[in-house]
């Protein structure tokens, strides 16, 4: 019974893991290879086809933000080491290279503090990346049942014991990373966030050209999408402010 | 400086003394451009008895004495004229360029007012700008003008007999490159005094005053346009253009005091004699000049190349080549030659990192003369190694430009070895613990490298997550559960009826002895082959009656079948091969081959389970 589990659930991850053609992957060589004899440009081109092409991964996001970095472009490397980010939340690698990014913009922002419980939380449920935690609730979930069938069927008064035990430990654990994955999937989509692309943009109190100017934005600093209205886009910044940018000044992480 | 510009005052007053009549309220200052903490006078003076004296306000400017107020009275040829003088001792606060408002006075129940003064404020050294060159004018005594040139009398025109050149040795120059401004005064009357009006800004430019260390004025002469002249220097600068393009030098103004026979004189033998004259001021300003600066060639530009342009040299000296660690080290660098040797960047030496380097202490030997700044700069760094080893001191890169050739210049050095031997450990810094731990020094903050893995490319909106397989194998493992526990009670129910049990399971364990009779068969072990047969029929109908193995005979087995409604002919067939069985077990049968029997019994089973 459980061989034939473990045969299940290789056919069904296999695929997931291994969705790669050489194609892709020749690309993401070449892309490498460009960048380690320090040709940015053309490395940016590799990578950003993969991109282009509609693949996604972490090492990809996170190169094409190296190779926009090296080359000085320093909105669209936040913008991907942003999206990489967004992939694996706990890669230091890309927590360090999206800080010293953070430190060549022009905008200096002060965080609002956050309340320091929320801020446990949200590094809790950030830490593994939501494929990780579904796989790993997938596997709990398949192991805990397995168990219990095992407890159903087995003669042996400990094994029994130690079984029934095992299960709702598994069963628990599954449901437990089921709800993380749930917390971040609903974090990342209320936390849409954008990058400013314009090199100097006026922020204004309403979405009509004629309103009021409230501040200026640079390139490379990163917004909160709250709204959208036609052309215009609601943004909250890390500091608490508010106010309506044009929506082709920003590009969605 | 202050006894000069009393002179200048006491001239001036003496002159407006001959023109009796009017009463003239005038400011002056010591110095038109000051340096911060540096005390300068402003002096308000009026050629008459004045009242109500209301000083201006010295914005940006600090009162250190002040008013100070004499009155001089005198009286010539039973003339008497009297004179008043404010003045105030001030200190610049910040650098700017700050006005001194008017002071106003009433002398002769009139209001009168002084011009308002420019100041401009430098930062911490004096400006070079001073006035040495003017006020040696005041002082010609062994130098001067030839008297033969000087004409008795201007010509209705005075700039064809008194003005200033602006000289300049290059008119088209590189960004840097050093020119040499000189101010020449050309006259041919006679000049009693002379007095800046305004000096040039000289934006744009970098400049350095050549200084005459005799502070006389030398005249010469000199034919200029078919007339004679006799030619001072009044200021010599050097100025290094610190952008391209065109730019204009603006001219420098003076007042001169000329002096000219009176024009009634010629008739007048007393006058004659005496020589009467007039003195008259006149305003005399010299023409611009525009210098044509080119920017330096981009192409060709070495690396590290700190603007400098002219011609260098360069050397470099290390004092020791072996020492102990916690020694100091000497590094010397020196560039000399002609140019902006002052404006020459700090050269990036690179030293080992795990040296300790002190800002390097910048000596010049610079000279300005007419032929341009030169002279040479030694940076010498104070280096400390801390730990013991053999280390290179990577050479530095000196470049410079030639503007006489229009190429860039890189001058090499030389590397250093230096060897390191361990210094004694009271002497360490670290003392605080026994060994000679230290933190890594973060040499350079840099991104860390990208990820060579592939990792797991996928199509965008394909993650595991929310996918259908997820949802799906999420729900396989309670519904395997679900599965498991239905299959358990359905086997348990159909499992508890031992006897049912046993009836279906009968034919299983038949068709296993009639397999292993087929064996015997064709083994031709026949005794074992009965055998088998009887016992797969024997057991069969055991289990299949419920009949234990106690009362297992020939009637019981007969009203079993019997009571089961299985009918007449195949009973007794079946007991007969019973028997048939039974007996060739002991003994050899005729009539029926053993394949027969063995097909029999098959057969039988098969009907048996058919009909029950």
């Amino acid at each position: 019974m459980i061989r034939r589990i473990l045969c299940l659930l290789l056919l069904t991850i296999a695929p997931a893991l291994a969705f790669c053609d050489a194609g892709t992957s020749a690309l993401f060589k070449k892309g490498n290879e460009q960048y380690a004899k320090a040709q940015y440009k053309e490395a940016i081109t590799s990578y950003q086809k993969l991109v282009d092409g509609g693949y996604q991964s972490v090492p990809v996001y996170f190169n094409l933000g190296n190779a926009y970095y090296k080359n000085g472009d320093i909105a669209p490397a936040i913008l991907y080491y942003e999206k990489a980010h967004k992939l694996s939340p706990g890669d230091e690698d890309i927590k360090l290279n999206l800080q010293l990014a953070n430190l060549k913009t022009t905008d200096k922002l002060d965080e609002a503090p956050e309340f320091f419980i929320s801020k446990w939380w949200h590094s809790f449920i950030l830490t593994f990346s939501l494929g990780t935690l579904a796989v790993l609730a997938v596997l709990s979930i398949l192991a805990g049942s397995g168990v219990l069938i095992l407890y159903r069927f087995t003669q042996s008064v400990s094994v029994k014991k130690a079984s029934f035990y095992t299960a709702i430990l598994l069963v628990f654990l599954g449901l437990v990373f089921i709800f993380i994955a749930g917390r971040q999937a609903d974090y990342f989509e209320s936390h849409q966030q954008a990058i400013v692309f314009s090199n100097s943009v006026i922020i204004k109190s309403a979405p009509v050209h004629t309103s009021k100017d409230l501040f200026v934005l640079h390139d490379g600093t990163k917004v909160e999408v709250l709204e959208h209205n036609n052309d215009w886009i609601k943004i909250r910044l890390a500091n608490g402010n508010e106010g309506w940018i044009g929506a082709a000044d920003v590009r969605d992480i | 400086m202050k006894r000069i510009y009393s002179i200048v005052l006491l001239l001036l007053l003496q002159s407006s003394l001959l023109f009796a009549a009017d009463i003239r309220f005038t400011a002056s200052v010591s110095k038109t451009e000051v340096s911060t903490t540096e005390q300068f006078e402003v002096t308000f003076a009026v050629n008459g008895n004045g009242d109500h004296f209301t000083p201006p306000s010295f914005t940006g400017f600090l009162v250190v004495a002040g008013p100070n107020v004499s009155t001089s009275m005198s009286v010539i040829n039973g003339n008497s004229s009297s004179s008043m003088e404010f003045s105030y001792v001030l200190i610049a606060v910040k650098p700017g360029t700050y006005t001194i408002g008017a002071a106003s006075i009433v002398a002769n129940g009139k209001q009168l007012s002084t011009k308002p003064i420019n100041i401009k404020v430098v930062k911490g050294q004096a400006a070079p700008q001073n006035n040495n060159a003017a006020a040696s004018q005041q002082q010609q005594q062994q130098n001067g003008p030839d008297s033969r040139v000087t004409m008795r009398r201007p010509g209705a025109d005075i700039s064809k007999s008194l003005f200033i050149k602006a000289d300049v040795d290059k008119k088209s120059v590189y960004l840097g490159e050093q020119i040499t401004l000189t101010y020449k005064l050309y006259t041919r009357v006679a000049i009693v005094g002379s007095e800046p009006e305004k000096l040039p800004d000289l934006n744009g430019f970098y400049s350095q005053d050549i200084k005459n260390p005799d502070q006389n004025v030398h005249w010469r002469t000199e034919v200029f346009n078919g007339s004679k002249y006799n030619v001072a220097n009044i200021k010599q600068t050097i100025l290094f253009p610190e952008r391209g393009g065109d730019i204009t030098l603006d001219p420098i103004s003076f007042f001169f005091v000329v002096r000219e026979s009176a024009a009634a004189s010629d008739d007048d033998l007393f006058g004659q004699f005496f020589g009467s004259y007039n003195d008259v001021k006149y305003r005399i300003k010299s023409t611009p000049v525009i210098i044509h600066v080119k920017p330096l060639p981009l192409a060709g530009k070495p690396d590290g190349f700190g603007g400098a342009v002219g011609h260098f040299a360069i050397s470099t000296d290390l004092d020791k080549k072996e020492l102990k660690s916690n020694e100091p080290l000497n590094y010397k660098i020196r560039i000399s030659g002609k140019g902006n040797l002052k404006l020459i960047k700090p050269l990036s030496a690179n030293f080992p990192a795990d040296f300790e380097k002190y800002d390097p202490k910048t000596i010049d030997t610079i000279t300005e003369n007419v032929n341009g700044q030169s002279g040479s700069r030694t940076y010498t760094y104070l280096l400390i190694p801390r730990h013991q080893g053999n280390y290179t001191i990577d050479p530095v890169k000196f470049s410079y430009f030639d503007p006489s050739t229009g190429k860039y210049v890189s001058l090499p050095t030389k590397p250093f070895q230096v060897k390191v031997n361990k210094g004694l450990t009271e002497n360490n810094v670290t003392a605080y613990s026994a060994t000679d731990k230290q933190d890594v020094k973060l040499l350079n903050k840099d991104i860390r490298y990208i990820k060579p893995d592939d990792g797991s490319i996928s199509k965008m909106g394909e993650g595991f997550y929310g996918s259908g397989l997820y949802y799906s194998l999420l729900g396989l493992g309670p519904l395997l559960f679900l599965g498991a526990l239905a299959y358990g009670s359905w086997y348990e129910r159909t499992n508890s009826d031992i006897v049912k049990v046993k009836s279906r399971k009968a034919s299983k364990i038949a068709a296993k002895h009639l397999a292993s009779a087929q064996a015997q068969l064709s083994a031709k072990n026949s005794n074992a082959f009965y055998e088998n047969v009887f016992k797969g029929l024997y057991g069969y109908l055991s289990d299949k009656l419920n009949i234990d193995a106690a009362n297992l005979n020939r009637e019981k087995i007969a009203s079993e079948l019997k009571n089961r409604q299985l009918d007449e002919p195949l009973i007794n067939e079946l007991l007969d091969t019973l028997d048939l069985c039974d007996m060739a077990r002991y003994a050899p049968v005729s009539g029926v081959s053993e394949q027969q029997i063995f097909d029999k019994a098959k057969n039988m089973i098969n009907d048996i389970e058919d009909k029950i």
